[in-house]
């Protein structure tokens, strides 16, 4: 009886379509897209700036902004570590040191109504760039958005 | 007429729709979840930040404006076996490093350099052209983003961004990746390497 068959049945057509090939090619693409992918992780970025209108590359600058923070990192071969301060400060021994002593200076300025201050990031080329991001990543999470990179001491030529 | 004599030889023949429609989703997914765009960056380690912001198109701007500069481990040859680079320590060997674009090899400066003012020059606030030879380029809008392996020592990441100034682009992003929240706790709680 017509009525007792499902669509789509070998007795509806009578073309049969062997399907089975194709199965064969979906599994194939299915492993390669399954071989293939990796789960996305995410990705972002820390934005900064170079200094635009003063350093070796721009010419004499017409003003100099001398309320800035600067941490210089350097790296010390004999412990294998990365010793981070603030210029004219002892290498702070933890993140929360070092981020209060740069907190203490923005503070000063904030009462001193500048806002506009840069923190400046002056790295021992030795550095490992992980510890330049972690430096970045502690300034962003405590709300310092300006952050630029010093100009080395020599020029490339 | 005994009831077992009736029988009839029954074919069997599995009903193949449904998993070829379940197959054909699952190709679906992996086919749209293979992210292409990616194709360009190279294979990098990025360290590790929390403080990312995720890299979207922002209302207004223009995606072209942004270079990515990819500062990367070489995987061929004897850079392959680099020992430190295995152990997750920073590898100063330079000749392991190479900078790169779109895929293509900028480690040399000059090559680097000539590239990025190729990408500058459509942005900047001034036209180059009118300027006296010697004086400094004008700034440029064009934005790069440095992709650096976190085992990368600062100095190639400071080469690219000298060569960003030299030729009048001031706009960097540095590239970062968000750790899993497994290893957030570890990292938010970590001491100074």
């Amino acid at each position: 009886m017509a009525g007792s068959q499902n669509i789509g049945e070998a007795s509806d057509n009578p073309v049969a379509i062997n399907v089975t090939a194709m199965v064969d090619v979906i599994f194939c693409l299915c492993i390669f897209f399954m071989c293939s992918f990796h789960f996305k992780q995410l990705q972002g970025k820390i934005e900064t700036w170079l200094p635009k209108d003063r350093g070796i590359f721009q010419g004499t600058a017409a003003s100099i902004v001398k309320d800035e923070i600067c941490i210089v990192l350097r790296w010390d071969p004999s412990q294998r570590a990365t010793l981070c301060n603030v210029r004219f400060q002892k290498p702070a021994s933890s993140d929360d040191e070092l981020m209060q002593s740069v907190l203490a200076i923005a503070a000063d300025y904030d009462r001193a109504g500048n806002t506009t201050y840069p923190l400046i990031i002056d790295s021992h080329p030795d550095v490992p760039w992980q510890d330049v991001i972690h430096v970045m990543d502690l300034c962003k999470r405590n709300k310092i958005q300006r952050l630029e990179f010093a100009a080395p001491e020599r020029a490339i030529e | 007429m005994s009831r077992s004599k009736l029988q009839v030889q029954e074919e069997i023949s599995p009903n193949l729709i449904p998993m070829i429609d379940i197959m054909f989703l699952l190709l679906l997914f992996f086919m749209l979840g293979a992210d292409m765009g990616q194709r360009e960056l190279e294979e990098v380690m990025l360290p590790k930040a929390l403080a990312v912001k995720e890299d979207r198109e922002e209302p207004g701007g223009r995606k072209n404006d942004k270079l990515v500069v990819n500062v990367y481990h070489r995987y061929d040859g004897e850079a392959a076996a680099c020992v430190p680079y295995k152990n997750g320590d920073v590898c100063r060997e330079k000749k392991h490093w190479r900078i790169g674009i779109r895929g293509r090899d900028f480690t040399d400066l000059k090559k680097l350099e000539a590239q990025l003012k190729i990408e500058a020059d459509p942005l900047r606030t001034a036209p180059a052209a009118k300027l006296s030879s010697g004086q400094a380029l004008p700034p440029s809008d064009r934005t790069v983003i440095v992709r650096a392996d976190a085992s990368a020592p600062y100095g190639y990441v400071q080469e690219v961004m000298n060569t960003c100034a030299k030729v009048g682009i001031y706009k960097i992003e540095c590239g970062a990746a968000r750790p899993p929240d497994s290893e957030l706790k570890g990292l938010s709680a970590s001491g100074k390497g």
